[in-house]
């Protein structure tokens, strides 16, 4: 437990000596930290290598419309010091590239292809940059805030009336079983 | 046909071929598809094929209300749903700051082992199929039937429960169901021997998953393994005791490891979480009568409730691994991102392809349930 605490008091020191670096505590085992852009793949590298984050639990993709930007966090765990440090960048939402960190987490990958399909991210130099899920699916990139679900149901699908025999007898009955 | 005549047609060789293992197929719950290269029966290459079973839940809980989703969220994973139900909920809770009742955490721990419980029987009559053992499956569903009838009383509902809400459960336990609960317990336990004989020692099952789709714990960890998976490589990992939720901190349980990090050792590893899972009901079963109270805090009126804008990422072992919920509210009455994370996006698409190649076409299923992967989660 000492040696957790070592840990986690080192970690501080060395996110405040970080540039441009926002560091919050959110409860004992939680770190939320603000970074640049450009600076996240040396965060992520330090983190991995000197303080033991070895772990990518997620990396997931926010779409902040209104001003014009993707915000990415990416959560890594630490077996050694159980905690977890959730990374927040900001790229402009056009065109919306940014570098893999695939030589860095394996587990990236499968991240990186997911917000490519739903958000039309690009992750220059991640390995399979292609369709997985939507695989028959042409249309804009649907997690957008722009795309609107109910809007293209309407204008792709008619509507059709359904009122077969049965339900019309439910209904004379005025509902419940038919005998 | 005379012999000068003869010449033979150059084809490619006839031991390259390329075989597709799916949609439906004995190796999975529900469908997904991989795509081998082969050299007689030896994979070569293998690819993962998702998508037959998206149903675009995260887009579609941005548009309903924060309390609207309970309904949708069990539905991403099929055999395991409180343990999305739960997740959701605490992400919610902490964006929130809801303070959620000593009684409700108990009653959502008993939920997420008896949910538990039933996935590993689910999983074990998979895994025995996947081998030409069909008794172990019938009985696994049979047993796994009783755990659903204790949620039909509790909750409502047999597979999807929507027991939770932001801020506790929806209602209380009904009188007498402890009771009833201990038999089901009591009940499983005198089954154990009946599945150590028919299956977990049976000759043929440990020598066909013995090596099986082997991986050692730095690759697990390489390739973002979590929950059972890696413990079966020797890596006593748990966050119900490593990043505690709930009230697991006041319960008693081991955290059962095998070290061969093959079908067999991931077979094992669930059977003993099995038993752990017992013994934390039976805990449960004894707390509960001396613990009172509300088993939910008041929340505004889930109609007009507009959540406090803020970010959470709530985590929890589910029965596959590590499921997490990244949550962000802008302040209004709906999520304005919710992002999900199964243990299976990682065990059904990397590690799967990974520990495919090499292995022979046999064992391709049985490799695949015993990872344990769940496509609804990696579809969404």
């Amino acid at each position: 437990m000492d040696k957790r605490r070592e840990m986690a008091s080192w970690l501080d020191k060395v996110l405040e000596e970080f540039q441009g670096v926002q560091v919050r505590r959110k409860g004992h085992s939680r770190l939320r930290v603000d970074v640049d852009s450009d600076a996240l793949p040396a965060l992520l590298e330090l983190l991995q290598g000197r303080a033991g984050y070895v772990h990518l639990s997620a990396i997931s993709c926010v779409d902040w419309i209104d001003d014009g930007e993707f915000e990415l966090v990416y959560h890594v765990w630490s077996y050694e010091t159980h905690s977890l440090v959730s990374a927040h960048i900001r790229i402009p939402r056009e065109p919306g590239v940014y570098l893999s960190i695939y030589d860095l987490y394996k587990p990236a990958a499968f991240f990186e292809r997911d917000i490519y399909e739903m958000f039309g991210v690009y992750f220059e130099g991640s390995p399979r940059m292609e369709k997985f899920i939507l695989t028959e699916w042409d249309g804009p990139p649907p997690m957008r805030k722009e795309f609107d679900t109910k809007q293209y149901v309407h204008d792709t699908f008619d509507w059709q009336e359904y009122n077969p025999d049965w339900l019309q007898e439910i209904r004379e009955k005025g509902g419940g079983i038919v005998e | 046909m005379r012999p000068e005549n003869y010449q033979a047609v150059s084809q490619p060789p006839s031991n390259e071929y390329e075989l597709n293992i799916g949609p439906n197929h004995p190796g999975i719950e529900g469908n997904y598809a991989l795509k081998l290269k082969l050299e007689g029966d030896t994979v070569v290459e293998a690819r993962a094929d998702a998508g037959y079973l998206h149903r675009g839940f995260e887009k579609l809980m941005e548009g309903r209300l924060w309390m609207q989703n309970i309904a949708l969220v069990p539905r991403i994973c099929v055999p395991d749903p409180a343990h999305m139900e739960v997740c959701y909920s605490l992400g919610v809770e902490m964006l929130g700051g809801l303070e959620v009742p000593e009684r409700a955490q108990w009653l959502r721990v008993m939920q997420l082992e008896l949910s538990r419980i039933t996935a590993h029987l689910f999983y074990f009559g998979g895994a025995a199929a996947t081998m030409g053992m069909y008794s172990n499956m019938f009985w696994g569903v049979a047993d796994r039937d009783l755990v659903l009838d204790l949620f039909e009383e509790f909750t409502g509902g047999r597979v999807y429960s929507m027991y939770n809400v932001p801020g506790g459960v929806r209602r209380d336990i009904p009188a007498g169901f402890l009771g009833r609960l201990s038999a089901v317990l009591d009940y499983l336990d005198s089954r154990l021997e009946d599945y150590d004989n028919l299956f977990f020692s049976n000759y043929v099952v440990v020598h066909r998953a013995r090596g099986t789709g082997a991986m050692n714990r730095q690759q697990a960890l390489e390739w973002g393994v979590t929950g059972p998976n890696l413990r079966a490589t020797g890596l006593a990992f748990d966050l119900r005791r490593d990043d505690s939720y709930l009230v697991y901190d006041q319960l008693e349980f081991d955290i059962p490891v095998e070290e061969g990090g093959d079908a067999l050792s991931r077979i094992l590893v669930r059977r003993r979480e099995l038993v752990e899972s017992i013994r934390i009901l039976r805990q449960v079963a004894e707390h509960l009568p001396h613990i009172g109270g509300p088993v939910r805090c008041p929340i505004p009126n889930p109609l007009a409730w507009n959540v406090p804008r803020g970010e959470s990422y709530a985590r929890v072992e589910s029965s596959k691994g590590e499921l997490a919920y990244y949550t962000v509210s802008d302040g209004g009455d709906r999520p304005w991102r919710v992002h999900v994370r199964g243990p299976s996006q990682m065990h059904a698409v990397q590690v799967l392809e990974n520990l495919s190649v090499g292995s022979r076409i046999e064992d391709i299923a049985q490799i695949m349930f015993t990872l344990d992967a769940c496509p609804p989660e990696v579809d969404r």
